[in-house]
Formats: C-alpha cells, structure tokens, sequence
C-alpha cells in the first residue's frame, strides 16, 4: 500500500505540471501523457528496480556473513567496484556501458571474496566490529581509488557519478537495472540455500549443500547488482542495510517471508527519498545519495543503539 | 596552517635579487648580466586578498605587492594570465604543463618546467627554478602564503565584473612585461567583440546556461557583480555576454545546481549554452558526451533544441580558462558564431 502511494508520488512529482487532473483533461496537447511516459514512467521503474534489488543485495550479505550490519557500502563491495569503473575509464575509454559493469561486477566479486576472507580469518568477536573491518576496508580502496583518480585529474568526475541521482534517467538509459531484478530473482530462488550457507562450511555440507558454489553465486547476485545499480545512477548508500533490519523487525527472520518485504520496502523507502530530493530545493534537485545517507545513517545508529537492548 | 604575515615587500624584492643572480651564498650585489637596469623598475599591483580558508566565509584584506618589470623567470599557475602573458608577447617559464590546453602551448619557454596542478604546487621544484614572478588566480588563490615566501606573488583571481577583470590584468601584466601598447590595444579589440556579442544575445530572447558532467545536468546562474574565483564561470554568458537568463534566481554555486531533463523543457529557453565538463577536463572517459545526453525525447520538445538553438561552447574556454585575451576571443567568436 505504502508502495502504490509512493508510486503514485513519484510519478505526478517533478518539474513540470503533471496531475491525474491534467492527465484526466488531456491537457496541453497530451503533454502530460508524454511526460509521464518519457520521464515519470522510467526514472520511477529505475527507482523501484535499484531500491529493491540493492536491499535485497544486502540482506543475501547479511545471510552469508551471518551479521545484520553488512551490505555492499559496509563491506568495501562498493568501493571495489567503483575502483573496477575507474580502472575501465582510464584503461579503456570510451567503453560500451555494459563493458563498464562487466568490470565494475567483476571487481565487486573480488571485493565480495576478500571481505569474507577478511572477516573468517580475523576473529571478529563482536558483531558490530564486522561492518567496522568492512569500512575500513573499503576506506582502503577508497583510498586507491582517489589516488588513481587524483593522478589521472577524474577526481571531480567521480565524485559526479558516484552520487547517487536518477535525475537522468529517460528511456534507454535505465535498462540495464533489469539485470539487477534478474539478480533478485535468483536470489529468491536461492534464499534458503544462502541461509543454510551462513551457519558455516561444515554445518552446509552435513545438510548435502555445497557450500562454496552457493557463496560463489550470492557473491555474484550482490555484485552484479551493485555494478549495474553504480553504473545506472551511481552509489546508494546504507540501503541494504537498512532495510532487510527493518524488515527483520517487522516479520522476523524468515528469509522465504521476508524476502518480498525486503524488495517492497527498499523500493518505497528510496521513492520516498527520491521525491523528497525532488522537492526540497524545488525545481532543482538534490542528489538521491544524499537523502538516503542522511535517512540511512541515522536509522544505522538507531538499529546499532538498540542492540545493546535486545538479546540476539 | 599557520598564516604567516607575509614578509615585508623589501625583504622579497631583495630575496627575488638574490634569487634571480642565482648564486648560492654570494654576494646580493651581484646582479644578473642581462636585464640590469629592468630589475629595478617595479610595477605594483593591488588587490583584496582572501585570508580565510576554503569552506571559511571570505575575510578579504588589502594586499599590494611589488613585482620586477620584465622579470625573466615567469611561473604561472592561472590559465587566464598564461594567455594574456604570451598574447602581450611574453614567455612563461613554469606551468601546470598537464592542465594547460593546445591552444595556449606556444606561450610556454621551450624548457618550461612542471610547477604542479591547476591547484597545487610543486613548492620545492619551484624553488629551485628561481623565478621572479608568480602568478596564480581561482584555483590557485590559496597558494598564495606558500609561494609568496618563495617569490613576489600576485593573485589575478576573477572578482565582480568579468570585463572588469580583464581590464585590470591585461593592463597590469602589460606592465610587467613592458608591453602598455599591447595591453591597450588588446583591451579595445576585447571591448569591441564583447559589445558586439553582447548586441547580438539582446535578439536571442531567454538562455540557460547548462553543464553537462557525467551523465548529469547543472544548470548555470547569473553570478552577479559578487562572484569571485571559479563561482563567476557559470555566469559568464550571462554577466559578461549579456544572455537574459531564462531562470533567474538559480544559487551561482561552483557547478551549477543539478537539474532534471523536465526541468529544461518546464521553463523552455530559446537557447541552450552547453558546456561539456568532460570534455573540458580533456576525459575521453566513457562518460557520454553532452550532445548524446541531451539527445533524448524530452530535450528534443524544447524550443532551444527545436530551432536548432543548442550552442555547444569552447568547453577549455569557458570552464578551465574563462579569462584571458585569446580566451575570451574564443567566448566572443563561440556567442557571435550561435547569433548568426
């Protein structure tokens, strides 16, 4: 329901006057309806695709590393794939987008695969102390990340298409988060399996499941949303995380019953954020990004403060 | 940072001596052979200097420094004084070699060095070159404590009206380097061209000023007489080049304010000045060109794109340089070029 009104909000928010009354009235020689079609309709789809794919993106890291504080921006996924869309710039300019994801998926993989390295080999004994090797991890690749970028002077571009927007999102510029919604999907499929392959190696391998092909294929899903989500619109911040723990609050942790309220709530909560980018500075907009941050951020600290209150 | 006074002008045009007989330890009667008698003329030049830190409110303070006429070693972080300097018939030593574009190569000595980046500097490799003059200005404004030690330093930042400006650093550089005539004359002919250009923008009806940078979208503002630094480049069409603005209250921040396709076809201009940041910072980096992100359903209903009214501006020109006697040349031919 949540949903729908959120749509709906999206669709008749914006720059110019677009009303179910205009609509109705097939005012201004149907500009309305076009409106509607080339850019309401597109940038409210990419908004529902990215919004549900990444949350559930984090809630698949938070079933395989077992901690409800992970997602890719926590665990130095992002980061990985921003620096594989930069080394694409700088290698291979001028590549086809679908190139540029390749990379960025691939590096987001590797990125996947050294955080869980990281977390099995350094005995992390407090949950909350993974998400905190997860971003200094990335604030390593971060790090090199703006090296390379400060050497090769992108350092301004990056920081453009690293944020967060969907104000440029017309037809044929969005497409490719299709993928990403394939990957939610697979995810669906697969969701018992990931839970299964959080208890660890040998508990997995006692219930007949092959542990590592499961890891391998959760880590792909989660990269391959983060890259085609990065190269679409550019980082989105907190998302994964905040969602599947809200969700978990709500109805439990029943991956099978939680999973559609995960993709749901993630699609409605960056709606929500992306018609309030729209209208705080009206008719100018704000980045997405920082909108989610702000929100994210301030529900992470409240999830994290209210830990210490409840058993887990 | 701790912000020392600068040292007194004497104590820097002594240094600059000493300095410039490039003796290490001798003594500061030696003088260099050649241009004896230049170096005791000086030209003086005035402005108010920003002491206040980057994310600070400008605390400007009256700063007047004393520069050698016809100095030889001429070190020049700000573009728009690299270009007015060779077009007045000078020569620049030292340079952000990386940032500076084609056009304004042949201003630089065969055995230019590399001084560092359009925002920082190479502080040791400027000191060893020794040179007699040190330009900086926008970007480079907040170099000022550390090269000023180094050599006399003067700020040539862009501040209120853009014509203005061009005035005040065309005469003041044609000064240093001997060249008044140069100087006036350049100074008519930019007048003659921005007047000119800016009788044609009176016909052209409303404008938008439009950065396009990643995919994204900024629209530019009227900067006003209180721009200062890089804040006044969005503004130029329409401060300097007299374009009416088709939205007036837009924030004159740095880039713009980022806008949606819906945006430009809600308040419709008659003309669209775009100018592609990509393009400009020279990255062919897989981030579509502007003409492609404005080829899309929406731009194509606006009357700007309708009527063929879709100016794609010098990008070097009007975002890195934006200042300068050939540059602005540029800026003239790129808006009479759109009027025609």
């Amino acid at each position: 329901m949540l949903s729908f009104l959120l749509t709906a909000a999206s669709l008749f928010t914006g720059v110019s006057d677009v009303s179910p009354l205009a609509l109705w009235n097939g005012a201004d020689e149907g500009r309305a309806v076009f409106l509607l079609a080339v850019s309401r309709v597109p940038r409210t789809l990419a908004l529902v695709l990215a919004g549900a794919s990444l949350s559930i993106a984090g809630l698949i890291m938070q079933m395989l590393v077992r901690n409800k504080f992970v997602e890719p921006s926590t665990t130095g996924v992002t980061e990985f794939a921003t620096l594989g869309m930069l080394t694409t710039m700088f290698l291979w300019p001028g590549a086809p987008v679908p190139a540029r994801a390749a990379v960025a998926a691939g590096c987001g993989v590797f990125g996947t695969w050294v955080f869980l390295r990281v977390v099995r080999v350094v005995p992390v004994r407090q949950l909350v102390l993974v998400p905190l090797v997860g971003l200094v991890l990335g604030g390593v690749v971060g790090a090199v990340t703006t090296f390379f970028a400060y050497r090769a002077d992108l350092v301004q571009s990056l920081g453009q298409w690293s944020q967060g927007s969907f104000a440029g999102i017309v037809p044929g510029r969005y497409e490719f988060l299709w993928i990403a919604a394939a990957m939610v999907v697979i995810a669906w499929i697969a969701a018992d399996r990931f839970s299964v392959a959080g208890m660890g190696e040998a508990f997995s391998t006692n219930l007949g499941l092959n542990h590592r092909r499961v890891v391998a294929v959760g880590m792909v899903v989660v990269a391959v949303i983060t890259a085609t989500v990065l190269v679409t619109a550019g980082t989105v911040p907190f998302l994964g995380l905040v969602v599947p723990n809200v969700v978990s609050l709500l109805v439990g942790d029943n991956v099978r019953r939680s999973l559609p309220w995960v993709a749901a709530l993630g699609a409605a909560f960056v709606l929500g954020c992306d018609v309030v980018a729209r209208l705080v500075r009206f008719p100018y907009e704000i980045p997405l990004s920082v909108v989610v941050g702000v929100v994210g951020a301030g529900v992470f600290l409240w999830l994290l403060l209210r830990r210490g209150t409840r058993a887990h | 940072m701790p912000s020392l006074r600068p040292t007194p002008v004497l104590a820097l045009i002594a240094a600059a001596t000493l300095l410039a007989s490039g003796c290490s330890g001798g003594s500061s009667e030696a003088a260099s052979s050649d241009g004896d008698a230049a170096q005791t003329a000086t030209a003086s030049f005035t402005w108010q200097r920003n002491t206040a830190g980057e994310d600070e409110d400008p605390v400007y303070e009256e700063t007047t420094v004393e520069v050698p006429v016809d100095p030889e070693k001429i070190v020049v972080f700000d573009l728009a004084s690299l270009d007015t300097i060779g077009a007045l018939g000078g020569e620049v030593a030292g340079a952000p070699l990386d940032s500076v574009p084609d056009y304004l190569r042949d201003h630089l000595a065969d055995d230019a060095f590399n001084a560092g980046t359009l925002f920082e500097a190479d502080l040791v490799g400027i000191e060893a070159q020794q040179p007699d003059l040190i330009v900086i200005g926008g970007r480079s404004a907040g170099l000022y404590d550390d090269l000023s030690r180094i050599a006399p330093t003067v700020d040539l930042s862009t501040r209120g009206s853009y014509t203005e400006n061009l005035e005040r650093n065309v005469t003041f550089l044609g000064e240093v380097l001997n060249a008044p005539d140069a100087a006036a004359a350049a100074i008519t002919e930019l007048e003659d061209g921005v007047a000119q250009a800016r009788a044609a923008t009176a016909k052209l009806g409303t404008g938008l000023g439009l950065m396009v940078s990643g995919g994204r979208l900024s629209a530019q503002a009227p900067a006003g007489e209180d721009a200062s630094g890089r804040n006044a480049r969005g503004g130029l069409i329409y401060d300097a080049f007299g374009v009416r603005p088709a939205v007036a209250d837009v924030e004159a921040a740095t880039h713009g304010e980022p806008v949606s396709f819906e945006f430009l076809l809600e308040h419709d201009p008659d003309y669209l000045w775009v100018v592609d940041r990509d393009a400009a910072t020279g990255q062919d980096q897989g981030a579509q060109p502007a003409a492609a992100v404005l080829d899309n359903d929406i731009v194509k209903q606006t009357k700007a794109a309708r009527n063929g009214h879709v100016v794609y501006l010098d990008p070097v020109a009007w975002y890195i340089v934006f200042g300068g006697v050939d540059t602005t040349k540029i800026m003239i031919d790129d808006v009479l070029q759109a009027a025609a």
